[in-house]
């Protein structure tokens, strides 16, 4: 079977004004199987949110070529969404528009958007916070919109940006849990940029390492923990072993260049 | 207790009004038992107030300031028609900013006011010079706040729109405009002073109705209560247009009560 994400040899070097050029990418590949949850976990700085950025269309490679389900990808669509960092709400609609942005943006009817958007409101917890502003919401509710936004267009792709690094440790946990159970009912392809091993570990079918920028494929770890997963797994030997795992393969790139700032 | 806490609830507007209530006292009693200024030259609160009733009920400042009302509206409406996609264009075009940018500048620093005789040169003591210098008044805070607010339109929700296929288009409507709304309301402010200067000089300068003709008429003749009372009412006119203002940004804007609350 073809490869739903192809990324072939993929650099990309930026060249701010006045500054040194940045090379974020160098010769990145890497292959998604349809349906596969895919963590890539690196230094930062090592061109991870490049990479995804690059996936959705929003920017180009200077070299190399990308490949959804073997078309070349060369701008957004959508097969692709992406959940941000920064959740990346429009400040002046509610929920319920936000989630429909998509929808709208695709020109869905208004009563066909607003079921569709009901329908993940439900499914990710946001029932009753419809007609709430982003600034109502506590930094979980926010991704939980993102997250449905994300979703609501029926994308075959999911694109994760560091989507629960801007919760606390509790929310990121539950908040966590609920993406495996919604990838589990909606059989997305995932790919999610963590700077965390244990969310890596706890998410994903494999976990691809990359090196300091600019950035590769370091190691690919392969996580074969039965799932459905739940929270006690978390404490067994063999999720210890595949953390220590990543752990291991990431110390050199950690170690050789120290931290770097932003991604 | 509970009067007391009607009054702390009420704390704004009573103090509100007990100023203003106060200061205009402390006029009338300084200017009737203390300072006897010449009444030639100063007058009290109480002989403007029989000039407002005097000349409301005669309906005569009441047509002045209907004249005037419909010069300001209609050039304040024409600077927001104009101004508002000058500055979204500048804003977000590079190129359209530095082409611009010269000749905006220099007119926004310059003393507009004194091309009013030129206006009514060209355009005549009517209507239409006074909307002409209204609207050159009143159009460059909408230009510039605007701009200001585009340049600081996130760049990430810019992303998000076109990351879900969102198209040029999209973007002016979806990002940017809703974005930019609370600063057009802060140009509209500063373009209702403007737009009253320019009523006034234009009405100073020729004229033959309005309510800046008014004032300068009485004034002429040393009617001075009736002139107080027609300064009164164009206070009251930008206040009401001030006012309105704020409650509209409130209707548009919902998502900025509980921002600003924070």
């Amino acid at each position: 079977m073809a490869p739903c994400i192809q990324a072939t040899n993929v650099s990309l070097t930026f060249r701010p004004k006045n500054r040194e050029p940045v090379t974020a990418l160098r010769e990145f590949s890497i292959e998604v199987a349809t349906g596969e949850f895919v963590s890539i976990v690196g230094p930062s700085g090592c061109g991870k949110s490049t990479f995804l950025n690059i996936l959705l269309g929003l920017l180009k490679p200077d070299a190399g070529e990308t490949r959804l389900n073997g078309t070349q990808i060369a701008g957004p669509g959508q097969e692709r969404a992406m959940v941000f960092q920064e959740f990346g709400l429009l400040p002046w609609r509610t929920v319920l528009a936000n989630v429909e942005l998509g929808l709208e943006l695709k020109g869905v009817a208004v009563a066909a958007r607003r079921s569709r958007a009901m329908e993940l409101i439900q499914m990710t917890g946001l029932a009753g916070f419809e007609t709430h502003y982003p600034h109502e919401l506590s930094g979980g509710m926010k991704q939980r919109v993102g997250l449905a936004r994300a979703l609501a267009t029926d994308p075959q792709v999911l694109l994760m940006d560091e989507p629960f690094a801007a919760l606390d440790a509790q929310t990121r946990d539950l908040m966590q849990a609920e993406l495996l159970q919604v990838w589990d009912r909606t059989k997305k392809t995932v790919i999610f940029v963590t700077h965390s091993i244990e969310e890596a570990a706890y998410l994903s079918d494999r976990v691809l390492v990359t090196s300091a920028r600019p950035g590769r494929i370091k190691q690919i770890i392969k996580v074969q923990l039965p799932r459905p997963r739940d929270y006690e797994m978390r404490l067994s030997a063999k999720f210890n072993e595949i953390k220590a795992e990543i752990w291991n393969a990431l110390k050199e790139e950690l170690l050789g260049r120290g931290a770097g700032n932003g991604t | 207790m509970a009067l007391k806490e009607t009054i702390s609830e009420y704390r704004r507007p009573l103090l509100g009004v007990a100023s203003v209530v106060g200061l205009t006292l402390v006029w009338e009693i300084a200017y009737t038992y203390f300072i006897p200024l010449d009444p030639f030259f100063f007058t009290k609160p109480s002989l403007i107030g029989v000039a407002v009733k005097d000349q409301t009920l005669s309906g005569e400042l009441w047509k002045d300031l209907a004249i005037s009302s419909k010069a300001f509206l209609w050039g304040f409406s024409l600077a927001v028609i104009v101004g508002i996609p000058i500055g979204v264009f500048m804003g977000w075009r590079r190129r359209a900013e530095y082409v611009l940018d010269p000749f905006l500048t220099a007119l926004y620093a310059s003393p507009l006011v004194a091309l009013a005789p030129l206006f009514i040169i060209i355009f005549g003591v009517g209507l239409t010079g006074k909307v002409a210098l209204i609207f050159l008044l009143a159009v460059f805070p909408f230009i510039f706040n605007v701009f200001a607010g585009v340049k600081c339109t996130d760049r990430l929700l810019v992303n998000v729109v076109r990351a879900f296929g969102g198209k040029e288009k999209d973007i002016y409507f979806k990002v940017i405009l809703p974005s930019i709304l609370p600063y057009i309301v802060a140009g509209a402010r500063i373009a209702i002073g403007r737009g009253i200067v320019g009523i006034l000089v234009a009405e100073f300068y020729g004229a033959s109705e309005g309510i800046g003709f008014a004032i300068s008429r009485f004034g002429d003749t040393y009617r001075l209560p009736e002139m107080f009372a027609a300064i009164l009412l164009l206070m009251i006119m930008a206040v009401i247009f001030t006012e309105g203002l704020r409650k509209l940004e409130t209707i548009l804007a919902p998502w900025k009560i509980g921002q600003e609350a924070r």
